[in-house]
């Protein structure tokens, strides 16, 4: 029984994949004969002396038995720890060639071309005030030589109107001068033949009215 | 005897309705040395999430991004600023690093957390966040090491060992020792906290099975991930402290 117990134990470290079982099962392997027995004095000298080892044999097997379960513990270091660093270096070359390298270089670019188009934008705003400024600049100046080339019609146009007027005046003041004059000659004239007549009726009436003389 | 084998069977009895079982780990053998095979088992599918969920997500990125690309473009815009913070101008190099270092400690946690692994039963030990495990823990606050160590002397050679008798000579065995603690500190908040945590929920839903636990289930779930951001900025702050200087 003890060179059983001492065998499984060797063995069940040796599995590949050393389970709880065999443990236990030989746990209570151990524990079945001492319990199986008949409380007798004889069996009872005969389990102390059997039961004497396996006591021994329980004492010690539970114990490193449990020692190999719970030396596990929380603080067992083995080969698990350069395992999960290899997989952490292998997690982050995997990791860089498919997210952080690919993934940032797209958001870069992509940054890059943004800033691009708003600074290309915020130079033609510059270029369109420009402009507006010429465009503001041109229109005052047409409407100022429009207001010149006005006022300078108008006054050409005055100074022909007053031309024409003062000459149509002067034609006028001739034409009525000349009429006068002619009134004045025909009133002339008229009175000269109306003197004459005046005399001559004179004459006439001074000779009809006053008798023989 | 019978005292014995009562009190064996009694053990026997509790320990098959315990259900918890810290310390016990599934071992698989290579040569002469063991393996936790349960911290393999569920660090693999981890992997495999990250994996299996990053090649979906950034196959044909378009310019305005969706769902999982968003996700994605989050998380990595949340990393590059955790790195430049700490780290510097010189942040690029290491973002991988960073990135891996906290992704893999935020999927682990979580997975320990929401994952239902106890369906599936393992002969020995049970499944549950790699990160329970204070070899995983170890690894990745040695790694951490190294990282920063690797940092300081490719920047300054030599002379980063300056820094040990920087401000005053006086402090070189603290300096000496801050390179002790720094992977120790790492390592035990990591492995205490994820442990404590499983632990918790695991007695309490064995007491109390319906809602009770459901608020300290989600404390663990904030304080799991807040534990992936600290070691990842923790890494960062110490590979930046160690590339800082003159240069």
């Amino acid at each position: 029984m003890a060179s059983t117990v001492m065998a499984t134990k060797p063995i069940a470290l040796a599995k590949a994949s050393p389970s709880l079982s065999p443990r236990k099962i030989s746990i209570r392997a151990q524990a079945k004969p001492s319990s199986t027995s008949i409380p007798n004095l004889k069996s009872l000298t005969s389990k102390l002396l059997f039961s004497v080892p396996s006591i021994a044999m329980l004492a010690a097997t539970p114990l490193p038995a449990l020692a190999e379960m719970e030396k596990a513990g929380l603080f067992d270091f083995n080969l698990t720890l350069p395992i999960i660093a290899i997989e952490f270096l292998l997690l982050m070359v995997a990791l860089d060639k498919l997210y952080f390298s690919p993934l940032g270089a797209f958001m870069d670019a992509r940054d890059a071309k943004i800033r691009a188009e708003l600074s290309e934008v915020k130079d033609t705003s510059a270029e369109v005030k420009e402009l507006e400024e010429k465009a503001v600049a041109v229109m005052r100046a047409a409407r100022a030589e429009i207001a010149a080339a006005l006022s300078k019609m108008k006054k050409e146009m005055t100074a022909e109107l007053e031309v024409k007027l003062a000459e149509e005046q002067a034609r006028i003041e001739l034409e009525l001068a000349a009429a006068i004059d002619n009134l004045e000659k025909e009133k002339e004239e008229a009175l000269r033949v109306l003197d004459a007549q005046i005399d001559a009726l004179s004459e006439e009436i001074v000779r009809k009215v006053l008798p023989t003389t | 005897m019978d005292v014995i084998s009562s009190s064996i069977k009694t053990y026997n009895i509790w320990f098959e309705i315990s259900g918890v079982e810290v310390g016990q780990h599934l071992y698989w053998q290579i040569g002469g040395l063991q393996i936790h095979a349960q911290v393999l088992i569920t660090s693999w599918v981890v992997i495999a999430i990250l994996l299996v969920s990053v090649i979906i997500a950034v196959r044909n990125p378009q310019t305005i991004p969706t769902d999982g690309q968003n996700l994605f473009e989050y998380i990595l815009e949340f990393i590059r600023d955790l790195s430049k913070t700490q780290i510097g101008d010189e942040y690029g190099p290491w973002i991988p690093f960073i990135g891996t270092m906290f992704l893999f400690i935020f999927v682990s946690n979580w997975s320990g957390a929401l994952l239902p692994w106890k369906i599936i039963e393992l002969p020995h030990g049970e499944l549950a966040a790699p990160t329970n495990d204070i070899n995983t823990t170890v690894a990745l606050a040695l790694l951490t090491s190294v990282a920063y160590f690797y940092a300081g002397l490719s920047k300054k050679g030599l002379s980063y060992f300056e820094k040990y008798i920087k401000p005053t000579p006086i402090l070189l065995p603290i300096n000496i020792l801050e390179d002790f603690t720094k992977p120790l500190s790492l390592s035990f908040r990591l492995f205490g906290n994820i442990l404590a945590d499983e632990l918790v929920v695991v007695v309490l839903v064995s007491l109390v099975p319906l809602v009770i636990p459901i608020p300290v289930m989600l404390l663990g779930l904030f304080t799991s991930g807040i534990q992936a951001l600290i070691f990842a900025t923790l890494a960062a702050a110490y590979i930046g402290e160690s590339m800082e200087g003159h240069h």
